[in-house]
This record gives structure tokens, C-alpha cells and sequence, in this order.
């Protein structure tokens, strides 16, 4: 499908050469699954030499839905294609002494590594903290666990679902008649790599200063807790607990409403004042929308009111009538022209059509890769850039390794000579 | 002990969510942040609930404050000629200036980046607006939800026949944007440190939530499947989802990634075997017959304790916690220590959250409650900027410290 879709390199993948990335010179080793792949990935994107160090059977991630199509092989998982980019890959079995000493060989000159072992694992194998920082001690260590470190769920399992349970964003999610629902596609992951990475980089951009690194300690159950917005706030201070409201509108003139051809997404009047509950309805008296008067006295200007049902069901009747006959990508323009707060609710399909986003060349292409590792002709599409730094710009420079593709040549910058890298493949020490 | 970014300064004029949070991490880790604000048009966060005592005032959000720990807060009116003056020498002195509005306000305030690397050529200038400084909906506006829309959480969160549920929150407000441009602010600063050379940072904040999604656009690009809501199903593990427990609106997530853990689980229910869910695939298939018998389970069992008795058994699950739990009740965020109060000269002591990571060797949790409108305008006139108390009383009475 990916010629059909407009994608625009420029910015992208065609920083100069002579421009140096932001992260240049920073080594990362990134011993992670789900929880940490996307912390590694920020790095290397950003131009840090990331090595994914993977276990014998590889990474856990390469096995996670959605998958190319036909295929389960361990290049198939398309999760892990896009959380491993720009990464170089080494095989090694971290459970076996020698395969330890080469861990510890390689962390002598790395600046950060990921891992996302329960907690107690990575001692086991003499590869705790405190045994790395003898042998590196500019070296930072950064655990990304469901729990944390300590603290009495420190040994609990946690898949995302349960992440989010804990970690209280759910009980915000899901309708007012239904039970709780998670956020689609691992968010608590997502929440746990993010600020995993954000403290990471606060403490490599220390240590490259004072020399001395850290352990990094992250916690999935408190990264979802910061996306509890003012919940706990209205606890704390007016001790009332939010609950989830998917269904209805949150208050009149937010929330979503169906139109035309699906659903948009709509606040009349904006966050705290009420401030864009105006230009609202003036577009509807704009419009001739049957019944707006009932929406101009000053009530409205009022939260109070706006929380109240005979608000609400006033606002979705009026608003409704207007709505249903318009496509979702017109109440979007035609808001936005007036500076309304509203949005189409777009589905993957219509991501890839925002003129927006093409505009600005979002999508970026990687060679893709076929069963048998050969990296074809064809490419496929992905998001690119978060951000645009104008002098170091972010980039795509290849796909995610395949398993052990760079075992040999990082067992060669270690000065591992062939005999031994020889010996070690034999052993089933590395692959 | 340390804090990890001390010596950075930041003139910060972001408000409301997601930039907000951003300077708070990088407050929170030490770097000197100075939220530049004005009585005119004030940070609506200031005047949005929940409320102290629910009695309304600029001074007393707790939505508002969880968002500005570890800030200074100095009022100027940039409009005013002389406080565009004082702005622009506190720019001077600083590493970062971030902001976001749309795109053309700090331009249209004699405060763009073309102005701005005049005054202090290293400066990083980060700029966080909706839809980013480019294309033709750069001035278009929203909240987080609104974000959530364009990007496809709002259509994928939910259920597959009902209307989209959304996360229920600005979810991209509060982790996908603040994370994301504190770590490319970092890797500038980075960059900034070893070549001496300041830049501009566009932030859309669409593309770092969109960033999230990355799998499942590919599952468009790649396979042509547009993916749809799901509820709680996971399409590699069942049983998945959320089931009812003992009380009101108690809930319990449990998760089963393999068979050990499918039979923990049942002998922990009391579940009967049954021949056709002995297999992953046999459990995937029966899903819905699968979550029914498990919810005929759960709701005679009380959360907390079936939660505990799950996880002794080696089972992945884990209670619905809602705002009062994870502040009263969950054993681990209070091991951990995620809640700090801190004493605000208005609103007295209240709960913050702390970040949620922690340093062997650096302080992480915030140094202040959020700051007062303008309560640090006098200390910086005359301590950064070493103005006089009478320069700064003519300044203050002729608006530009307002």
C-alpha cells in the first residue's frame, strides 16, 4: 500500500550529512522488551548508537501483534519493526558467566543502558548495579519495571492492562455504563519508555559532565498516575472521586457527536474560562441551525449550567441537527475557521490522508524486510519525527536489526578475535 | 544531594497542559524555571477546578499547581514596551525559552526565535503549539482531547459498537507531549553544551502522540487493516480484561499470558477445567464465553484481596484503582513514596505528585509548591536583573509588571 500514500522525505531523511544528530557519541545499551524498546528507540533516532542486546530466543517484543501479514517469523512483529529502529542487534546469553563478562566488556564504554528485568534479575547475574558501576562508573542504569525496584508489588507481574488498573488512568476510561477500559495499544508501556527515557537523559547529560552515572529506578504503576489529570486533585481538595463519562457529554458542548460520516470531537467552550463558547454559537446562528437562540442567554456562559442535563440534551438536539449533515472533515474546517476547539475522531486511514500532517512530511520510509532478512526494494511507512530540531535533525537511517545482525561486528569492536567470537557462537554463548 | 539540571536557566511562557508539564520535569530536576505570566490573560489552569476549600481564586488549583512545581512566577506584560524590555534581558542570562501557543504569538510579541538568537545565539527555543509551526492547520487549536481525536485514541479506546470512548482524560496533555519535548529540549541542551550551537525545536503536539501509534498505522501501511476499538481484548491473551468485583464499581484487570498463569488463575476462581480453554488458542477463540465465567467468579470476591491472592499465585492482576486509592489505599505508591505534600502560601498543604522515577544518587521530588501569580516578580526584578526597588516600583506602577 505504501505507494499510494503521499509521504514527503524532505526534513526527514534528508539531513545533510555534515549535520551532527543531537545524541552523537552517546552508547546505549538497550537489554529491554516492551516496557523499554522505545526509551532505546528515542536514542538512536536521535543519533546515539544503540545496541539491543537480546537474549538467545530474542527480544520478547519481536513477538508482539500487529504482524505482517502471513508471516510469524521473528522479523514479522511490526511493534517491534517500528520500537527498534536506527538499533544495531547482538545476541548473547546474559545467564551464562561468559556471557556476563561480555556484558561487562561492552558496558565499559556505554553512557546509558535500558533494562526491564524483575527486579533481582540482573544481581543474579553479576550484573546488578552495583557490580556495573566498578567496572563503568560513568555508566547509567536505568530499570523500567511494572512496580519498581522495592515496595511490597516490587515481585508482581504486570501485564499493560494491569499497569493501567493500578496506575488509576483507568478508572477514568470507558463509559458511564460500562466497565473500565484501557487506552488502545499499550500506553502503559508507552507511559513507563517515556518517562524511563526523559530520566535517562537527564542523568546521561549529568554523567557526561561529572563523570559519575546512576541507577534509574522507573515504575510503570506511578508513570500512568501522572496521566490521571486532576483526579486526584479533586480528591484531595474537594473530595469527590472522578469517575469515567464516555457516552455523554462532559459538559454541554463537549464531548463527542456523531455526524455525517462518523464522529467529531468538539469543546463549545474551551478549558477553565469559557472562552470559545461564542464563536460556537455564532456559527450556528451563522448557519440558520434551527432552535440556536435557546443557546444564547447568558446561562451559558455559566459551568454550572453546562454540567447540568437539561444543558446537555438542549446542546446535542440544537447541535445534532447541524451536525448530521455535515462530514466530519467540514465541521472540522469550518470550526477551526472560527476558532472553535474541534476535531474529526480519525481512524488510522485518515491519519494517513491529514493533509497536515503530509504537508509537514510526518511519514517517514524504511527499506523493508523480507522473510529471509534481505531488505528489498519495497518500503514501508511509518511515523517519523515527534519533534524538529532545526540544527540536529532526527532520522531515519535503517531498519530494526534482525536478530544478532551485528554480533559480529560489536564482537569485533571489542576486540574479540575470530577464534573466540568462533568459540562463543559454538558454545551457544552468543549468536 | 545533586539535582541533575541545575545551572539551567528557562523563561517559560507555556500554560494550560502539556507545556506546563514539560518545565515541571525540568523544574522538578533542578533547572531554573521562571514562568513568565500576566494578569491580562492568565494561564486558564488558574481559574479551573478543583479549588481549595472549592472557593475560587488564581492562587488556588490544585490542577493548576500539580502542573507548576518547583516554578518561579513573575508577572510582566510583554505588551508593554518596558516589559518586553525586562523580558528580553531575562532571556539573555538563559538556556531555554519554551512556549505554547499557536504559531505567530511569540512572533507577533517581538519574541520569535529569528529575535530571540539576537539576543543569545546558544539559546534553545522550544515551541509546543497543536499542529506544529508549518503546514495549513499550524493555527488551528485544542486541548488534549481534542489531540486525542486527530490522532486515533479517541476512535480506538472503547468499544467496537458503541460511540468512541476515548481515554477519558487529555491523555496526550499529560505523558505522550511533556515527555517527549523534555527529552528533545534535553538532547538540544545536549547539543547545545558540546558545540556551543542554539536551535529552534518544532513540536506538533499531534506527532508525538501520533509517535505512539506507530504499530498500528504500520498495520495500516503495511497490511491494510484499519485497526477499530477492542474494549479490554488483547489479541494474543485471553482471558484480558476487566471483571466485576464485591462493592460499587469495583473492578478487577487480569491478564493470563500463558498456560501456568491460565492455571493459577482458575484454581485461584474455583473454575472448572474445561477441555476446549486447556490451549491459548481454545481460550482466544471462546473469549466471550471465556470473560463471562470469570465474572461469575470475581463478583463475589473483593478486589484488593483476590488481587493479592492472584499475584501469590504468580498471575498478572491488579485492581481498578480510582483517584482515592491510588492516593489512600495502594500499598506500593505509598512504599514508594509518589505522593508528596507541599506547603503553598495560599492554599496551604496539598498533594503533588512526585516524578515517577527515581535517582540512586540525585533528588528528583519538587523543591516548591507552585508559585503565587507574580510572586516572585520583585526577587527577580532585583536579584537577577539587579534592579533597584524604586526602578522596579516605577516599573510596576506604569504596567509592565502586571
Amino acid at each position: 500500500m505504501s505507494e499510494t500514500i503521499a509521504t514527503h522525505d524532505a526534513g526527514l531523511t534528508s539531513a545533510a550529512p555534515t549535520e551532527r544528530p543531537p545524541l552523537e557519541g552517546i552508547r546505549v545499551l538497550d537489554l529491554s522488551g516492551a516496557l523499554g524498546n522505545y526509551c532505546g528507540k528515542l536514542f538512536a533516532d536521535l543519533g546515539a548508537d544503540v545496541i539491543l542486546v537480546e537474549p538467545i530466543d530474542g527480544a520478547t517484543s519481536r513477538c508482539m501483534e500487529p504482524k505482517i501479514a502471513g508471516r510469524s517469523d521473528s522479523e514479522a512483529s511490526l511493534h517491534f519493526q517500528y520500537n527498534n529502529t536506527n538499533k544495531r542487534s547482538i545476541v548473547m546469553d546474559l545467564g551464562r558467566p561468559e556471557g556476563a563478562e561480555l556484558f561487562r566488556l561492552l558496558a565499559r564504554d556505554a553512557h546509558l543502558m535500558i533494562e526491564t528485568e524483575r527486579p533481582g534479575v540482573m544481581e543474579a547475574r553479576g550484573l546488578g548495579y552495583e557490580t556495573l558501576r566498578e567496572v563503568a562508573p560513568q555508566l547509567v542504569m536505568t530499570s523500567i519495571t511494572p512496580f519498581g525496584q522495592n515496595g511490597p508489588y516490587a515481585q508482581w507481574k504486570a501485564e499493560d492492562i494491569v499497569g493501567m488498573a493500578l496506575g488509576g488512568m483507568m478508572s477514568l476510561a470507558g463509559y458511564f455504563d460500562s466497565p473500565p477500559m484501557a487506552a488502545f495499544g499499550y500506553q502503559a508501556f508507552a507511559a513507563a519508555n517515556l518517562f524511563g527515557a526523559v530520566a535517562s537523559m537527564a542523568a546521561v547529560y549529568e554523567a557526561e559532565a561529572s563523570g559519575a552515572g546512576q541507577h534509574v529506578d522507573v515504575a510503570m504503576q506511578e508513570c500512568v498516575v501522572m496521566g490521571m489529570e486532576n483526579a486526584v486533585q479533586f480528591f484531595d481538595l474537594e473530595g469527590s472521586i472522578r469517575k469515567r463519562n464516555a457516552g455523554q457529554q462532559r459538559e454541554a458542548g463537549s464531548g463527542v457527536f456523531q455526524c455525517k460520516d462518523g464522529y467529531i470531537y468538539l469543546m463549545a467552550g474551551g478549558v477553565g474560562e469559557n472562552r470559545f463558547w461564542g464563536n460556537t454559537v455564532q456559527w450556528l446562528i451563522d448557519e440558520g441551525v434551527d432552535g440556536v437562540e435557546a443557546l444564547k442567554d447568558e446561562r451559558w456562559l455559566n459551568r454550572d449550567y453546562l454540567s447540568t442535563e437539561e444543558a446537555k440534551e438542549t446542546f446535542k438536539r440544537i447541535f445534532s441537527g447541524f451536525a448530521l449533515r455535515c462530514t466530519k472533515l467540514d465541521l472540522y474546517l469550518h470550526g477551526q475557521e472560527r476558532r472553535i476547539p474541534i476535531a474529526p475522531i480519525a481512524d488510522t486511514a485518515d491519519i494517513l490522508q491529514n493533509r497536515q500532517l503530509q504537508a509537514r512530511g510526518f511519514f517517514a520510509h524504511v527499506s523493508a524486510q523480507s522473510v529471509d532478512g534481505a531488505v528489498g526494494a519495497q518500503s514501508w511507512v511509518m511515523p517519523g519525527a515527534p519533534y524538529r530540531l532545526g540544527a540536529t535533525p532526527w532520522s531515519l537511517r535503517r531498519p530494526a536489526p534482525r536478530l544478532g545482525e551485528h554480533t559480529d561486528e560489536i564482537l569485533a569492536e571489542l576486540e574479540v578475535d575470530e577464534a573466540r567470537r568462533k568459540a562463543l557462537r559454538e558454545q551457544g554463548i552468543v549468536r | 544531594m545533586k539535582r541533575l539540571l541545575k545551572g539551567i536557566k528557562v523563561i517559560d511562557f507555556t500554560w494550560i497542559g502539556a507545556g506546563s508539564y514539560t518545565t515541571k520535569l525540568l523544574a522538578d530536576l533542578g533547572a531554573d524555571v521562571i514562568k513568565i505570566e500576566t494578569s491580562t490573560r492568565m494561564d486558564s489552569l488558574r481559574v479551573a477546578r478543583p479549588f481549595k476549600d472549592r472557593i475560587r481564586g488564581v492562587n488556588r488549583s490544585g490542577y493548576f499547581a500539580d502542573r507548576n512545581t518547583s516554578k518561579k512566577s513573575v508577572t510582566v506584560n510583554v505588551k508593554h514596551e518596558e516589559g518586553l524590555k525586562l523580558v528580553k534581558k531575562l532571556i539573555a542570562h538563559a538556556d531555554l525559552v519554551t512556549n505554547n501557543f499557536t504559531p505567530g504569538v511569540m512572533e507577533k510579541l517581538g519574541l520569535g526565535y529569528d529575535v530571540l538568537k539576537q539576543i543569545k545565539p546558544d539559546l534553545v527555543f522550544a515551541s509546543m503549539s497543536m499542529q506544529g509551526m508549518t503546514g495549513p492547520e499550524r493555527n488551528y487549536l485544542g486541548y488534549g482531547l481534542i489531540i486525542g481525536a486527530l490522532t486515533g485514541f479517541q476512535h480506538l479506546t472503547g468499544l467496537p459498537q458503541r460511540e468512541p470512548a476515548g481515554t477519558g482524560t487529555n491523555y496526550p496533555d499529560h505523558i505522550p507531549n511533556p515527555t517527549h519535548a523534555a527529552f528533545a529540549i534535553l538532547a538540544a541542551l545536549r547539543h547545545k553544551r558540546r558545540t556551543g550551537e542554539g536551535q529552534c525545536i518544532d513540536i506538533a503536539q499531534t506527532e508525538p502522540t501520533l509517535a505512539l501509534l506507530g504499530p498500528w498505522i504500520m498495520n495500516y501501511t503495511v497490511n491494510g487493516v484499519i485497526d477499530n476499538r477492542r474494549g479490554n481484548s488483547h489479541p494474543q491473551m485471553a482471558p484480558h480484561g476487566v471483571y466485576p468485583c464485591l462493592g460499587e464499581d469495583r473492578w478487577i484487570a487480569i491478564a493470563a499470558a500463558d498456560d501456568a498463569q491460565w492455571s493459577a488463575l482458575r484454581q485461584t476462581l474455583d473454575l472448572a477445567e474445561e477441555a476446549r480453554w486447556s490451549s491459548m488458542e481454545g481460550r482466544l477463540a471462546d473469549r466471550d464465553a471465556l470473560d463471562r465465567a470469570i465474572a461469575e467468579c470475581t463478583r463475589h470476591r473483593d478486589a484488593k484481596a483476590l488481587m493479592e491472592a492472584l499475584q501469590a499465585a504468580g498471575v498478572a492482576a491488579g485492581m481498578v484503582n480510582d483517584a482515592r486509592d491510588v492516593l489512600r489505599h495502594d500499598a506500593q505508591l505509598a512504599a514508594r513514596g509518589h505522593w508528596v505534600e507541599l506547603d503553598h502560601p495560599e492554599m496551604g498543604k496539598s498533594i503533588y505528585n512526585a516524578p515517577p522515577f527515581r535517582f540512586s544518587d540525585a533528588a528528583s521530588t519538587p523543591s516548591s509548591a507552585a508559585p503565587l501569580l507574580g510572586q516572585h516578580t520583585r526577587e527577580i526584578c532585583s536579584e537577577v536583573l539587579g534592579l533597584n526597588d524604586a526602578e522596579i516600583d516605577r516599573l510596576a506602577a506604569c504596567g509592565a509588571l502586571t
